[in-house]
């Protein structure tokens, strides 16, 4: 490996020569909370994600978009330790994770929304905000709180059974069980799959508010022009590999990213 | 409703669903026999065979008592099985081995309590295997030692405990991701070893373990047999404990939590090692309360009694809904109250029979058993 890195340093210097508008590293901010480095991974002795840079800044909110199979949700999933680690580090605040498991990396900030069966539906509301917190000793009443003041309906319902409640409501349930630890970055796998149109929009707002409060986001969306639309910068992913970050609005604007991956 | 929808609808219940309808009527026939049977009344069929017969109010109830009784037995191991199952999801067929393991050791703690100084120490904790001091000179009963007998179901729970745990970091935590069928094979490896160490341990004679002496009294006027009325107390105390621990305790609700999703479990921060170890040692303490439990009632012990309960276990379970604590105490009983209540119309060596009989029935038209789907750890 050590042989290499001369000739692939040169070769990072002589692409941002080539192409020095679409430096891929140009939008990081300065700070970042989340570095992934060259990051190899996969699962079992499949790899999936090969050489893989991604930074989110403190705050930030982060989206990654790419097509089918790109390795999207596995990047994420990587993150959260549930991936094989390969190669290349991931480091949260500075320290380096890639080799913990789930339930260490929750104990460092971060929380993640899985895409499926994302909440247990057995438990009443109240109790799946409990197992949100399950590593705090006490349960923290006044983040209970917070969440149904975030997700008035969740007080509501809070003694029914999560797995009766509607589709949309569901996802403010994942999401509030994430948010008990009162995370620094939130890992949200495609919070808008299954959910009807009109919740869709609803269901960003419900993001764009959590990141206002400070929560960093890193989130795959399969509604790929809306997502980059509303967030502060987006990677696209490709086979595995990185190619873009930039802001949101300049990938939107981009042909080429409009035209490969978001459908003209 | 008119009477010709009645009609129609059962005609058209009776060409869909026959076997429902055959079931309906049986049913139906059967209570008006029973009825008949209370009532004294007698009518002769072909063959030597009577409609209706003999049947005193006495025998009757005692029927529905010892179903009460064989069920909450089933019930209490059944609900270790369907804790593995929902938590680990595999069935563990060394559950009823288990059963036999708290029978062994909390009778050996409860005989060397009672027996203290009367028997050899060797005779009276490996539970009389040869010949040496009688049940009724070592006096375990509820009556002559009620600490000895209460010490006993202490002894049956740890043991069971540590015995379970050990077979799960040994057997099954190796094989945890290698999914439901090679931990059943495993499982049933685990059993045939460990009744074969108990039969080697405490030998393999069917013997007598509890005192009978003054154990029949009278309560309010009603014969009660303290055994009995002791089985039925820890049980449904232990059940009603465990309905607490899983709604109300934070490990409880995680026990939950882990049954309806696994994964979410992992990625939530519960620790599900530990969740695994916790399964083990609540269903390891009741499978030994259980076994110990229906020695007290039965009266003798023997190294493979649990391993013929674990069928009628299975049975309670899988019609309960698999994965549900209710559903295997709702299953226990209907088991339980089947293989007993029978009796009054077949011999002894067919109410097993009676009580699959009405498991498949019942999972013929809920697959899912009576609670299935609303799985509760």
């Amino acid at each position: 490996m050590s042989t290499d890195e001369p000739e692939s340093a040169s070769d990072a210097t002589l692409e941002e020569s080539l192409k020095a508008e679409t430096d891929p590293l140009a939008a990081v901010p300065d700070e970042s909370i989340l570095q992934v480095r060259n990051l190899d991974a996969g699962y079992g002795d499949l790899q999936i994600l090969t050489d893989v840079m991604l930074d989110v800044g403190e705050g930030e909110y982060v989206t990654i978009v790419g097509p089918n199979g790109a390795g999207k949700s596995t990047l994420m999933k990587s993150v959260f330790g549930l991936t094989a680690h390969m190669g290349g580090t991931i480091e949260f605040q500075r320290e380096p994770i890639q080799e913990l498991p789930p339930e260490e990396i929750i104990h460092k900030g971060i929380s993640y929304v899985p895409q499926n069966e994302n909440i247990f539906g057995t438990l009443t509301v109240r109790e799946n905000l409990e197992m949100g917190a399950y590593i705090l000793d006490e349960v923290p009443e006044a983040q209970i709180e917070a969440v149904f003041e975030r997700f008035p309906v969740l007080r509501e319902r809070q003694d029914q059974k999560a797995g009766t409640m509607s589709g949309g409501q569901r996802q403010m349930v994942a999401m509030g069980r994430a948010l008990m630890l009162d995370p620094d970055l939130l890992l949200l796998d495609e919070p808008s799959a299954g959910l009807a149109p009109d919740l869709v929009q609803e269901m960003f707002d419900r993001i764009d508010d959590i990141n206002a409060d400070g929560t960093a986001v890193l989130m795959v969306e399969q509604n790929a022009k809306t997502a980059l639309r509303r967030c502060d910068r987006g990677y696209v992913l490709a086979q595995g590999e990185n190619s873009y970050t930039d802001t949101g609005d300049r990938l939107l604007a981009d042909d080429e990213v409009r035209q490969q991956f978001l459908g003209g | 409703m008119d009477v010709s929808d009645v009609i129609t609808r059962g005609k058209v219940t009776i060409r869909e669903q026959p076997l429902l309808a055959i079931a309906v009527l049986a049913t139906a026939l059967l209570a008006l026999d029973l009825l008949a049977r209370l009532a004294g009344i007698e009518v002769p069929l072909a063959g030597g065979r009577t409609f209706g017969g003999e049947l005193s109010m006495g025998r009757f109830s005692g029927l529905v008592w010892n179903g009460i009784i064989v069920g909450l037995i089933f019930g209490l191991a059944g609900i270790g099985l369907s804790m593995t199952y929902s938590i680990l999801n595999f069935a563990n067929f060394s559950h009823g081995d288990l059963v036999t393991t708290g029978a062994f050791t909390g009778w050996g703690a409860a005989l060397l309590v009672a027996g203290w100084g009367i028997g050899d120490i060797g005779h009276l904790l490996l539970v009389r295997p040869g010949s040496g001091a009688s049940p009724n000179e070592i006096g375990a009963s509820i009556v002559q030692a009620p600490l000895s007998i209460l010490i006993g179901v202490i002894i049956a729970a740890l043991a069971t405990v540590v015995v379970a745990v050990i077979i799960d970091r040994i057997v099954y935590k190796p094989m945890r991701d290698r999914g439901g069928i090679p931990l059943l094979i495993a499982s049933i490896g685990a059993a045939l070893a460990l009744r074969y160490i108990l039969q080697f341990v405490y030998g393999g004679r069917n013997r007598g373990v509890t005192s009978t002496q003054d154990v029949n009294t009278e309560i309010a006027g009603f014969s009660v047999n303290m055994h009995e009325l002791t089985l039925v107390i820890v049980a449904i105390s232990l059940m009603l404990a465990m309905h607490f621990m899983l709604q109300r305790t934070k490990l409880g609700k995680a026990m939950r939590a882990m049954a309806d999703n696994k994964d979410l479990a992992l990625v939530t921060g519960i620790p599900t090692e530990r969740v695994v170890t916790a399964t083990w040692v609540l269903g390891g303490a009741l499978a030994g309360v259980a076994g110990y439990l229906y020695v007290l009632e039965r009266g003798t012990i023997e190294f493979n009694i649990g391993w013929f309960l674990l069928l009628f276990i299975f049975a309670a379970v899988i019609l309960g809904g698999i994965g549900s604590i209710y559903g295997a105490i709702a299953g226990g009983f209907v088991i339980g109250f089947v293989h007993e209540v029978s009796l009054i119309w077949i011999p002894s060596d067919f109410n097993a029979a009676a009580a699959f009989l009405i498991m498949i029935l019942v999972l013929l038209y809920r697959p899912q058993g009576i609670f299935g789907g609303v799985t509760t750890a």
